[in-house]
């Protein structure tokens, strides 16, 4: 479909003046400015302003970790997957040699249902990593990883219970980055890419 | 302070403890963001549910907002992302043309009530469009982001915004000539 003259959505966009249009095709392009208008217009019967009903809600404590779980079993969700098959393959490369190989290391003591999870990132010339996630209620600063032979590349190892856990890397305490060797990186509502960690208990 | 604080400035009073000042943000962006949800949903109720429950969200994940001095855009996101899911979980056919203008009020003039006719024409060729294309519509010749912002709102790279927009005048003028 282009039943539209392409300087018409030039002038739409400001890279034309209207000006530079013939009267003919001025007259489209006021015709659709003039839609935007109307539209541009509050609604009508607007209603109540939603302050109260938004304050009230945000002056009453959050909901319990329970309750929150709940509500999110009984909501729909809308879940986007994106696999990276080469990472992912690495991944589970990854997570087998560690489940093989690591059991019997003298490596953290692990209660019956916690597992290892193993963070790494490369950014070189950071100067703090930190990784936040639905393990730590996404507390800034809780989880430092280190670069001990300063080659860019950040480590750390934690043990966590097992379980399914959302997480990103912060670096210098501001920018949030994805773990793109993640196994899998889900979308959340606010836009970002969460990498997804799937922590398996060591001892069953 | 100053007598209107900056977003950055109510971001920071809030993350720092004062609940109230949310409100400057509800008080700031309310009307836009209801006007643009009310036209991605085509009803106000849904709406107003949508952009209330964006907010209570936006103030749980304040401390997420990279962009403080972005507000707008990032509040915009979220928004967009709570329309999008009530329409995936509301098939087409539901779409309620409820929300039509009100009943003419006889002591309306004229031009009003032409007005009002020219908006119905308008919601209902804007209900035609999909979703994308509304989206990509509304957020630009009604609530006047720029492409860089409609970026930022809503995930999709310029070009793909640029498309969507010149589809949806292309469209739009359409269904405004067949109902004319």
């Amino acid at each position: 479909m282009n039943t539209i003259d392409p300087r018409i959505h030039q002038v739409l966009d400001g890279e034309l003046p209207a000006e530079a249009l013939p009267e003919e095709l001025r007259r489209v392009a006021a015709q659709i400015a003039a839609a935007a208008d109307l539209l541009a217009a509050p609604p009508a019967q607007a209603g109540a302003s939603l302050e109260s009903r938004v304050m009230a809600r945000i002056r009453r404590p959050p909901p319990s970790r329970v309750r929150r779980m709940l509500d999110w079993l009984v909501t729909p969700h809308a879940l986007v997957l994106r696999f990276r098959p080469a990472w992912s393959l690495a991944l589970v490369v990854l997570v087998a040699a560690l489940t093989l190989f690591s059991v019997g290391d003298d490596g953290p003591e692990l209660g019956e249902r916690e597992g290892i999870a193993q963070f790494v990132g490369r950014f070189p010339g950071a100067r703090s990593v930190h990784v936040l996630g639905s393990f730590n209620d996404w507390r800034p600063g809780s989880i430092a990883l280190e670069d001990q032979d300063h080659d860019g590349v950040w480590r750390a190892t934690i043990v966590l219970p097992e379980g399914t856990y959302e997480y990103m890397f912060v670096v210098d305490g501001e920018r949030w980055v994805p773990d793109h060797l993640a196994e899998r990186l889900v979308a959340d509502d606010f836009g970002r890419e969460n990498s997804v960690v799937i922590v398996r208990a060591a001892r069953r | 302070m100053r007598g209107t604080p900056s977003d950055a400035e109510v971001v920071a009073l809030v993350l720092a403890g004062d609940t109230e000042a949310f409100g400057f943000v509800i008080r700031r962006y309310e009307a836009g963001l209801l006007r643009f949800a009310t036209r991605m949903l085509g009803s106000r109720d849904a709406a107003a549910d949508a952009v209330a429950e964006s907010f209570v969200r936006a103030y749980r994940h304040l401390a997420s907002c990279r962009e403080p001095a972005r507000l707008r855009t990032w509040l915009y996101r979220i928004v967009t992302n709570r329309c999008k899911s009530y329409l995936a979980r509301r098939s087409a056919a539901d779409v309620p043309l409820d929300d039509a203008p009100a009943v003419a009020d006889p002591l309306d003039n004229e031009a009003a009530l032409e007005r009002a006719d020219q908006l119905a024409l308008v919601e209902r060729a804007l209900a035609e469009l999909s979703p994308d294309k509304r989206e990509a519509f509304v957020l630009k010749h009604v609530e006047g982001l720029s492409y860089e912002e409609m970026a930022a709102a809503t995930g999709e790279r310029i070009p793909t915004l640029k498309m969507r927009v010149h589809r949806a005048r292309e469209a739009l003028l359409k269904v405004l000539e067949e109902y004319a």
